[in-house]
């Protein structure tokens, strides 16, 4: 049983871990938390139904079609939503992400309705049985699409030329411009890559839950809380956070409670916002008064 | 001149600490009009409803005005505090029996607990933290809420709520929260003008300046916490109270957008322009409700266009309007009194003030200060010096308390201060100036000097008292004329005698000045050195920070050298510049040969 | 004459910074910007690389009007910014951050970036051992070497530095400018804003005084070090310690 549902809980917290690296780096690169970054999630569940569901598109073509979709759609919100408020501090646009969030949520419903909707799988087989153990092929999927971009990611932040101009972005943008940095370039950048994070995560998790309008908010926080108690700005402690909450949730639901699954990912953040605010693996890069 | 009661700091610093006998009575009389205004005029129900959540709504507003305008900090579960006001009102009343008045008491009781120990939780971190902590918070209420059936009753929600009988008809009650509305709109007004509401603009715009200048930090913004927190706890409680039926959907995260869109629209940083906002955007509006999907859709927007296009908010275009058609009052110098430095050292001249022995600062690796004593006499001008990277700002940081030493002790005029924090070392008489000057950018000069004086520990008898002492103060670095300016408008060298005449307002026994001729012309460090030497005759005690070696030599009897972050050198100017070990280590070469 | 200003006004909002000034930097040559703070010695330099746009009067830079264009455009054309205060990235290495400062290269390779900052190291031998070490962590005459070896990775035909001296002890200041006068030798030419004139006019060819947003006074060193009363109100450090 235990075993159960620690894979299960692994691949909860991948998604929430995908979701978190979209955060990380959007943060990294502008120094802003985009409290919409689900909601990209919910766009590419949403643009999943109505390819592979509605249309009836083969599989992967949707896929394909949805992330380019989602993508699109983050060079959108940066331009609308960030760009106009990048000089302005961390407030208006941690209050700007929230409107647009809600915006996006509601917009969606008008446009698509109240019902949740449903998505098949990527493979047809339910699964494989390991001892004990059964492994959902969609949870094997998000697993290894998961450690896949993972690996990927660090590699680009540490070791390539365009990772470092985008760190340097968000720790001097005058200064990187003055080196002839396209700042610009490098903030869009990464609102369509992490709007890929985001839609990857729905169109993979999609078939997993309902897909609804609200299931990129329940993501987003706790995907966010994932960043904190794996600390903050920190590629590694993104991962490690979303899985070790996904893990929470999924036994304290088991062993605990059902109903307020939805609360232990948020009472294990305010733990550790309490206790260690920077995070399981956080650095902190010291302020000279 | 008729004098319009608007928020605008410049007016405000102009204003005294009474409104204006006109202002105060337009208002009152403007606000028993509208609150007997259901008494006298007949509305229908629906009328009434929509005013009442107007009121309530508003109170609640008040409160996101005092900690996210006022105090700079962020409180996306105003909702849930509103939610728990309106339970208390509404359990209290019907399954406990509590009776009305109790029950609104306490509401705003729980509501301003919960905010207490959420905001002693949370308020050292910041930002997106705290945003985080708040919907953390939020979303554990509205689960609670729906789920805890047998206290809350699930989403079934409360009925029957009961109102106390003299305000049992809706008219009388609607009456009764516009009442409450004005007098809650009334006192957060006059908080900003107010100490307390001066330090909480002070967090907001430069934390680190206001820990040194006296302010508890902490305390401040937990404090503002705790009040936005109780006035969602009472809006809530009336809200109860006029509607007679809650449930939980009506105390969820997006409606905590709500209140933010409300006061962000309206203008964050005022009283009016949030309750003017509250009212725009329940009144006008109605018939989007009958779209409710797109209703809360354009609420998203509104919140982005509003930050994008509109950050004062409404109100900020009407102070924008005062600031450009009135002129500043003029400022009589005739009638400032000299500065009173009036602090007397425990210890008389000679003996040593600031005693700081075998103090050490690492970060990581790196022995930013290593093993350093000092010691500087009552009475003189003592200045630091050494390469850069020696760690001459480090310990500056670690005397006035933003750094804590890993090592040794710092004694303060017979007290032990190692580990207290900035505010407590400024109110014992220590007050200090940046290398990259500190001010509070959205309040005027004279406010930013006020600041320095009110939160020094010396006591004033009014608030008339404060402002004059601030007056002296910039009157002796020579800026009174320029009292109700802003800051952005003075030059470098003005802004630093602004940050000096803080530190002096403080009514300071030593005064740490880091690298304070950064920056200025030799007019203005000629000037600069005059006023050391002033403060010195006054029986002040000065440590100074530099590199111009010229102004030190003139200014400082002793001195000390820190290389490496270890002392090489110490003791009376003359021999210290003499000294080879400095020689070699720092001053190279005064006249240049770079070629 | 690679770069001149003409007339040029430019303001932070309702300030005047500049107002109207002109002035010439010939190709090879050190010039340096003098003027008590607030003078506009900064903002002559934000202007040059497009982090300030002109609200009148153009700058040309080898005949072409460059004013208003955005920095990155303006690194593209070869002239390197060294702001005041250095400003590394705190977050990046030493090494990462003179890497960086090829950014406005076009066909490079990372190999010839690399070569390029063991180049910059052999210039700064002193920062060598600290190539790992995070930019927060250094101190400030080490942070100005990793500026000015940053800055000189962009192959600049012009290299602004604005007050390279600020903050810092005067060995480390001289170490600075003997590495600012060696840099003709390389084919750059030198922009140097100083509030310490005596070191910058030690290394320059020429040089103006600014007041106020305007020029006040211009020639050789040698003359505006003769002069009693720039020197007195412009040049830093006293004629005699008291």
């Amino acid at each position: 049983m235990a075993l159960q549902l620690l894979f299960t809980g692994l691949g909860v917290g991948s998604i929430y871990a995908l979701v978190a690296l979209g955060f990380v780096l959007i943060f990294r690169a502008t120094n802003a938390v985009n409290f919409a970054q689900g909601d990209f999630a919910m766009l590419g569940a949403f643009a999943m139904v109505v390819l592979a569901v509605d249309l009836e598109l083969p599989y992967g073509l949707s896929i394909a079609l949805a992330l380019i979709a989602v993508m699109l759609f983050g060079a959108l919100f940066n331009l609308t939503v960030y760009y106009p408020l990048r000089h302005r501090g961390l407030l208006p646009v941690i209050i700007s992400t929230i409107g647009a969030s809600i915006l996006m949520q509601n917009g969606m419903l008008a446009a698509y309705g109240p019902q949740p909707q449903t998505l098949p799988g990527i493979l047809s087989t339910p699964g494989i049985m390991v001892g004990s153990v059964f492994l959902d092929s969609q949870y094997l999927i998000i697993l290894c699409i998961t450690a896949l971009l993972v690996v990927l990611q660090y590699f680009f932040f540490e070791y390539t030329l365009l990772g470092k101009k985008m760190q340097a972005t968000s720790q001097d943008k005058e200064m990187a411009s003055l080196l002839g940095i396209p700042v610009a370039w490098m903030i869009m950048l990464t609102f369509i890559y992490s709007a890929f994070l985001g839609g990857l995560a729905g169109i993979l998790v999609g078939p997993i839950l309902f897909v609804s309008v609200g299931m990129g908010s329940a993501i987003s926080l706790k995907a966010f809380a994932a960043t904190i108690v794996g600390g903050f700005g920190n590629v590694i402690g993104a991962i490690v956070g979303g899985l070790t909450l996904g893990i929470v949730e999924t036994f304290g639901a088991a062993y605990i409670s059902v109903p307020y699954k939805d609360a232990f990912a948020f009472l294990v953040l305010l733990i550790f916002l309490m206790i260690k605010p920077e995070g399981i693996f956080g650095e902190k890069i010291a302020e000279k008064a | 001149m008729t004098e319009t009661v608007v928020m605008d700091r410049a007016s405000a610093s102009r204003r005294r600490y009474f409104p204006s006998a006109f202002g105060g009575l337009t208002f009152a009389g403007f606000a028993i009009c509208l609150t007997a205004l259901p008494l006298a005029v007949s509305l229908t129900g629906y009328q009434l409803n929509l005013l009442m959540q107007a009121a309530t709504y508003a109170i609640a507003v008040f409160g996101l005005v005092v900690v996210l305008g006022y105090a700079g900090q962020i409180n996306l579960a105003q909702a849930a505090f509103f939610g728990l006001g309106a339970y208390c009102v509404a359990l209290g009343t019907t399954d406990f029996g509590l009776g009305f008045w109790l029950s609104l008491l306490l509401a705003v009781c729980v509501a301003a607990f919960a905010g207490a120990v959420l905001g002693l939780a949370s308020l050292r971190l910041g930002g997106h933290y705290l945003a985080m902590v708040t919907i953390s918070f939020q979303t554990i209420l509205s689960l609670t809420l729906n789920n805890w059936i047998s206290l809350t009753h699930g989403p079934d929600g409360v009925r029957g709520i009961q109102r106390p009988a003299i305000l049992n008809d809706s008219r009388y009650f609607l009456a009764f929260c516009l009442a409450v509305l004005f007098t809650a709109g009334f006192g957060v007004y006059r908080l900003k003008r107010r100490r307390l509401g001066r330090a909480m603009q002070a967090v907001r715009d430069n934390e680190i300046a206001a820990a040194v200048s006296g302010i508890d930090t902490f305390a401040t913004k937990v404090f503002a916490f705790t009040l936005s927190a109780a006035l969602g706890g009472l809006g809530g409680g009336l809200f109860a109270g006029g509607f007679t039926y809650i449930s939980p959907d009506q105390f969820t995260f997006a409606e905590s957008v709500v209140f933010l869109t409300m006061a962000l629209l309206g203008g964050v940083t005022s009283a009016f322009g949030a309750a003017f906002g509250t009212g725009l955007l329940i009144l006008l509006p109605e018939w989007l409700r009958f779209l409710k999907v797109v209703y809360l859709a354009v609420y998203g927007a509104a919140v982005v266009l509003i930050m994008v296009f509109l950050p004062d908010g409404l109100w900020g275009i009407v102070t924008w309007a005062k600031r450009r058609l009135i002129s500043e009052p003029p400022v009589d110098r005739q009638s400032i009194a000299p500065l009173p430095l009036t602090r007397q050292a425990a210890c008389s001249a000679g003996q040593a003030l600031l005693e700081v022995k075998s103090l050490s600062k690492h970060f990581g690796g790196l022995k930013a200060v290593d093993e350093v004593n000092l010691s500087v006499r009552q009475n003189s001008v003592h200045a630091l010096i050494g390469p850069n990277g020696s760690g001459k700002t480090t310990m500056l940081n670690v005397l006035s308390g933003l750094y804590r030493p890993m090592g040794g002790s710092i004694v303060f005029d017979g007290g032990t201060i190692t580990n207290a924090p900035p505010h407590t070392r400024t109110r014992l008489g220590i007050a200090r100036t940046f290398q990259n000057i500190r001010l509070f950018p959205a309040m005027s000069v004279l406010d930013n000097v006020m600041v320095g004086a009110e939160q020094s520990g010396d006591l004033f008898s009014s608030a008339r008292a404060v402002r004059n002492h601030a007056f002296s103060a910039l009157e002796f670095v020579g800026l009174a004329e320029r009292a109700y300016r802003d800051i952005g408008s003075l030059s470098y060298g003005h802004q630093r005698l602004v940050e000096i005449a803080r530190a002096l307002a403080g009514n300071p026994k030593l005064i740490l000045f880091d690298e304070p001729g950064a920056g200025l012309n030799h007019g203005e460090k000629d000037r600069l050195v005059e006023l050391l030497k002033q403060l010195k005759d006054r029986g002040l005690t000065v440590l100074i920070i530099d590199h111009d070696m010229a102004m030190v030599e003139q200014v400082a009897e002793r001195i000390t050298v820190l290389n490496f972050g270890r002392h090489i050198a110490d003791g009376a100017s003359r021999d210290v510049l003499r000294n080879p070990d400095v020689i070699a280590a720092y001053l190279g070469e005064v006249r240049s040969d770079a070629a | 004459m690679l770069l001149e200003l003409d007339s040029v006004t430019a303001a932070y909002g309702r300030v005047l910074a500049l107002k109207g000034l002109s002035l010439t930097v010939n190709d090879g040559e050190i010039v340096t910007l003098l003027g008590a703070n607030g003078a506009g010695k900064s903002t002559v330099l934000r202007t040059i690389s497009g982090l300030m746009t002109p609200q009148s009067g153009q700058v040309r830079w080898a005949g072409a009007s460059i004013g208003g264009m955005k920095p990155g455009v303006i690194a593209g054309l070869s002239i390197a910014h060294v702001p005041e205060r250095r400003r590394i990235f705190p977050g990046l290495t030493v090494r990462e951050n003179i890497l960086l400062g090829g950014s406005n290269l076009k066909g490079v390779s990372r190999a010839e970036l690399e070569a390029d900052v063991e180049k910059n190291f052999a210039i700064f031998p002193e920062i060598k051992p600290f190539e790992n070490a995070l930019g927060w962590t250094l101190s400030g005459g080490q942070q100005q070497m990793v500026a000015v070896a940053r800055g000189l990775m962009a192959r600049p035909k012009l290299l602004l530095l604005d007050e390279p001296s600020l903050g810092l002890a005067p060995l480390i200041v001289q170490q600075v400018y003997r590495v600012i006068s060696g840099i003709r030798e390389q084919g750059t030419t030198v922009l140097l804003v100083e509030q310490n004139a005596q070191m910058a006019l030690s290394v320059a060819d020429r040089g103006y005084v600014l007041e106020t947003g305007t020029i006040v006074a211009e020639g050789l060193p040698s003359q505006l070090l003769d002069t009693d009363e720039i020197r007195a109100a412009y040049l830093g450090g006293r004629a005699k310690p008291n």
